[in-house]
């Protein structure tokens, strides 16, 4: 799934509203969008709901569709739903993303990642967004790791999926200075290239169906996953035996580099082990 | 002419991650390493010990380990190359 940012700078709501539509159209044309919007008159009370008390509503109605209310969702796990099942998902309203950001009206100095920059919908070069859109990294999790393989042509000879996820660390020992984030650089073009190669070599093994390794590049923080490796397999023996080799060997083959901050210390992790 | 892409700690010692040096087609992988330490005495203690390469080093000419699968140091170079040196990889 690639994510795309919306913020209006500094233009009106209307034009911010005629922006969205144009690119919500144009990559419905591609797949599955989701949005999502940050709207901060959403809070208790205010929303129309359809029963009193509970958490989470959803109101399901003809031919599978829905609408939805609840509390104690972020704008990670709106994603992190919609990631299994939809291609592209534009934010709106959101400041400080880490994910490629359209600016309506003048970006501001702290607006990071900006991947392009209109007044309004007449100056959107929609085919070229769409491209850049997907020269970035897309979101991944391990759901749609999964939901993916589960979609493999040679999902019916498959009885079993296999995954390993790599996260951040805070202490190896109880006495460690704690981790607060980790740093990976990547390689860019020969890492994916080497990732690709592995997949293959993994998937031409008898009774591995389908393989999916990821790797997040840049600031990973404390506690936040890094790596998934998702075996599709006809049985559990070649399953984990794939998991482990797809993991060590993407540690040992693939260009990417990481540094570790601490609360006292920052440093190359290769210089250290 | 041939582009060095350098990685981690190297770019860090070197001052830049990527460096255009003068070696280029008819000369070798060592040539451009070569033009690439000159002047970058702190990459040089980094990279060389007792003027070989450190075992821990990684060269690829355009994404092929030399050391592996061509001639190493003396592997030629073709026209617009990209060369990478990089340190253990560390991912995961």
């Amino acid at each position: 799934m690639y994510v795309l940012g919306c913020l209006n700078r500094g233009t009106s709501d209307e034009a911010l509203e005629r922006v969205v539509d144009r690119v919500v159209d144009r990559l419905s044309r591609e797949g599955r969008v989701g949005v999502v919007r940050y709207d901060a008159t959403i809070a208790d009370g205010t929303q129309e709901s359809l029963t009193i008390g509970g958490d989470v509503t959803y109101g399901l109605g003809a031919d599978g569709d829905w609408t939805a209310s609840g509390t104690g969702m972020s704008v990670a796990d709106a994603l992190e739903a919609l990631s299994t099942d939809c291609e592209y998902a534009v934010v709106v309203g959101v400041p400080r993303l880490r994910y490629p950001t359209l600016v309506v009206g003048d970006p501001s100095e702290t607006d990071e990642n900006v991947l392009a920059t209109v007044s309004g919908p007449a100056d959107l070069e929609e085919d070229s967004l769409v491209e850049a859109l997907e020269a970035e990294e897309p979101y991944e999790t391990l759901e749609s790791l999964v939901a993916r393989v589960k979609r493999s042509p040679r999902a019916d000879r498959a009885g079993a999926i296999a995954t390993f996820t790599g996260r951040v660390r805070a202490r190896d020992d109880p006495d460690d200075a704690r981790t607060e984030y980790l740093e990976f650089e990547k390689y860019e073009g020969v890492a994916e290239e080497r990732m690709a190669a592995l997949e293959r070599d993994l998937e031409a093994r008898e009774g591995v169906f389908d393989v999916e390794l990821y790797h997040r590049t840049g600031v990973v923080g404390d506690g936040e996953d890094i790596v998934f490796v998702v075996v599709l397999a006809g049985h559990r023996e070649e399953a984990f035996r794939t998991v482990e080799d797809g993991i060590n060997r993407l540690k040992d083959e693939v260009p990417l580099f990481k540094k570790e901050v601490t609360v006292e210390d920052e440093f190359w992790v290769h210089e250290r082990t | 002419m041939t582009e060095w892409k350098l990685f981690a700690d190297l770019a860090e010692r070197a001052g830049d991650k990527r460096v255009a040096v003068e070696a280029g087609a008819g000369d070798t992988v060592g040539d451009a390493l070569e033009d690439l330490l000159e002047d970058r005495p702190e990459l040089e203690d980094r990279v060389l010990e007792d003027g070989e390469l450190r075992s821990q080093i990684n060269v690829l000419r355009n994404g092929t380990n030399v050391l592996v699968e061509e001639q190493g140091l003396e592997t030629d170079l073709e026209a617009d190359d990209e060369l990478a040196l990089f340190p253990p990889v560390s991912g995961g």
